[in-house]
């Protein structure tokens, strides 16, 4: 007689989804009061127990509940550890949970199907992935409260680009409250310089990125243009601080607009031009006779490329050093095209 | 805003949506699948998908084995029969899930980022529904913010006629420098970060077409209707080729590459000297002139020669107006 060989299943018959496990996991730590020991979840919970070994080897196993945990938190999940009063800093009997008041949205977090419809405008203006993606998120939770949203508003389709590489890292370390290093390009200076920042907001301002951080090497606050970021941005292992103040964000967006309003430009703008047109839309005063205008300006650098490419549509009256900037860049633009230059 | 999403799910995306569904499911208590599905903007069967893991989920309970009363439970006949579902027991979770700091904060900022449209304009409402985002957020949102652009006055005129149906006339001066009077039906106000554009159908030209708001002026609203387009294309993209556009090469620093993303020609570059070499297709040589003297000693175009002269020609042109000021350096 033939032996038989066993069908062996593999171990586990068919493989957990990780959807379904992570979903396994928050409903076991929701219903928990006092928290559950990592033991406890690794040999019951599903995607976990049918890989669990009760002879103790579970290392990856463990690495991979360390990776759940960090993914679910990421979502905005508020996964708590509790240490043992009897057995402080040892992290076998450190207990895991997620209080059911901090996982729910608020009672008074009601939207109606007006805010609705603005919040579906809001989250279709990001075209960039990742923020496009917790917009779309957010949404999905919403949707859970089970209110129809206003028909779309018709008629609009804002987009908003995000072109500057460094902001998805920056947005990173926002929330990381990570210390960060970069090159920066500061207008004046030869080369880029180094600069280790603690980041505080990362604000939009006249269609620009700004980055608001202490500069450590100085211990002061300092606003930066994402633009002139060169090269990557870098996460400085091991150094994180202090969450900033709450609405750092409005002040900074109150200190640009008032640094805005502090510079002047008068230009003389070619009648008939397109710098006529679209400059004069922004001019806060103007003598249309005699073609000059009058408008504020964030930075003068900023300006000054914007300037240049209207050539002889624009000339500069003041103040000088606009008037050089501008002159320079020009120059440089002839000077790259003319016959005979490097190519 | 309810289009079925294509692209498939990550699984933290499943997780999110699994933990939204049941307080939807339980508010309901009897819904259709096409009804929730339509709701969440997904397909009928990431509709059943859900429920039936839903179904079988639940607690390990006192002795670990996921015993039936530790579990969700549904009513079956209904849901294989009737594709209707209906959750009969349910375990740990019947509310909505916080939003996280990141979530709101990307919210807040397109909030932000609308109010330059006229009807939010210092919006009180916008503001209070920034707060409600911040107080539903498991901690506070990250410290992003988009500060609103004064709107151009132009913008309330179009969003009426939008709003009203109604034809506009306006001056307008293309990018080639012509100017002349134009009576348009509107069709979509576009935007892309601080430009503003009018998508309409131009009554002078019999076509579909893309006007910039900031280069419109004398705007009159009409009480004339706006005739139905249904059969026009209404391009989805601002920027459209054409058959006579033409190609230049240019080298670009690598910084400045994500500024000239609206006109590559295609995907290719070559490295020249720390720069990349990238063709570009543009309209017209206007338009060239302008982006290469926007991007001063970032962008160089290396052919073809009547491109190069042209932006020499421009920024000559432009440096005319300051002859007999090189006092400084001089």
């Amino acid at each position: 007689m033939i032996a038989r060989v066993a069908v062996t299943e593999p171990s586990g018959a068919a493989k957990v989804p990780v959807e379904d496990r992570l979903f396994s996991l928050v409903l076991a730590l929701v219903a928990t009061e006092t928290g559950l020991l990592k033991s406890e979840i690794l040999s019951t919970v599903r995607g976990y127990a049918e890989r669990y070994d009760a002879g103790g080897q579970n290392a990856n196993l463990e690495r991979q509940f360390e990776r759940d945990k960090d993914e679910i938190r990421d979502l905005g999940i508020p996964l708590e550890t509790v240490e043992s009063p009897d057995r402080p800093g040892d992290n076998q009997s450190l207990r895991y949970r997620i209080p059911k008041g901090q996982y729910e949205l608020p009672e008074t977090v009601r939207f109606s199907p007006d805010e609705l419809a603005l919040l579906g405008l809001a989250a279709e203006v990001w075209r960039e992935a990742s923020v496009s993606a917790d917009s779309q998120r957010a949404l999905t939770k919403l949707r859970s409260l089970g209110i129809e949203p206003r028909d779309p508003v018709i008629g609009y389709a804002p987009r908003l680009r995000v072109r500057d590489a460094a902001f998805e890292p920056l947005r990173q370390a926002l929330d990381r409250r990570q210390t960060v290093r970069f090159r920066y390009f500061k207008p004046g200076e030869r080369e880029p310089r180094l600069r280790t920042v603690d980041p505080f907001a990362v604000v939009l301002h006249e269609g620009r990125w700004h980055l608001h951080a202490r500069d450590r090497a100085v211990d002061e606050l300092r606003t930066f243009l994402l633009s002139r970021i060169v090269g990557d941005v870098e996460f400085v292992a091991g150094s994180t601080f202090d969450a900033p103040p709450p609405g750092i964000q409005d002040r900074v967006i109150a200190e640009l607009d008032a640094l805005r309003l502090a510079n002047v430009a008068d230009l003389a703008v070619t009648a008939g031009s397109d710098a006529e047109i679209r400059l004069g839309k922004r001019a806060v005063e103007g003598d249309e006779d005699a073609g000059v205008i009058r408008l504020h300006y964030t930075d003068e650098a900023v300006l000054a490329d914007e300037l240049a490419a209207y050539g002889p549509e624009v000339r500069v009256l003041a103040p000088a050093t606009l008037r050089e900037a501008v002159r320079d860049r020009l120059r440089l633009v002839a000077e790259a095209h003319r016959e005979g230059a490097a190519r | 805003m309810n289009e079925p999403r294509r692209k498939p799910l990550k699984a933290s995306d499943k997780l999110v949506f699994l933990l939204s569904l049941v307080p939807y499911l339980l508010e309901q208590q009897v819904v259709d699948v096409p009804d929730a599905a339509a709701h969440f903007g997904v397909s009928d069967e990431e509709i059943r998908e859900a429920v039936r893991l839903i179904a079988t989920s639940g607690l390990p309970g006192a002795t670990g084995t996921y015993q039936p009363n530790d579990l969700f439970d549904i009513d079956w006949d209904a849901f294989e029969d009737d594709d209707v579902i209906v959750i009969v027991h349910h375990v740990a979770i019947d509310d909505a899930p916080r939003l996280s700091a990141r979530e709101a904060a990307a919210l807040i900022a397109g909030l932000q980022y609308l109010s330059a449209l006229p009807e939010n304009a210092g919006s009180a409402s916008l503001g209070a529904l920034m707060q409600k985002l911040t107080a539903g957020a498991s901690a506070a949102p990250s410290r992003i913010a988009g500060a609103e652009s004064a709107s151009d006055g132009s913008l309330a005129i179009i969003r009426e006629a939008v709003a009203g149906g109604r034809q506009l006339e306006f001056d307008y001066r293309n990018a080639v420098g012509v100017a002349g009077r134009r009576r348009v039906d509107p069709l979509r106000i576009l935007s892309q970060d601080a430009d503003w554009y009018l998508q309409a159908y131009c009554h002078t030209r019999e076509d579909v077409r893309n006007f910039r708001v900031d280069r419109m002026s004398g705007l009159v609203v009409s009480d004339l209707p706006i005739d139905e387009h249904a059969e026009a294309e209404v391009p989805d993209t601002l920027f459209q080729g054409s058959e006579s556009d033409f190609d230049v090469v240019v080298d670009a620093v690598p910084e400045a590459l994500p500024l000239l993303a609206d006109y590559l020609a295609d995907s290719k570059t070559e490295a020249v000297d720390g720069r990349l070499r990238v063709t570009l297709r543009l309209a017209h040589v206007h338009g060239l002139k302008r982006l290469v003297a926007g991007l001063p000693g970032l962008v160089t175009v290396v052919s073809p020669g009547e491109a190069r002269a042209a932006v020499a020609g421009w920024a000559d042109a432009g440096l005319a107006g300051y002859a007999g000021q090189e006092t400084s350096d001089h």
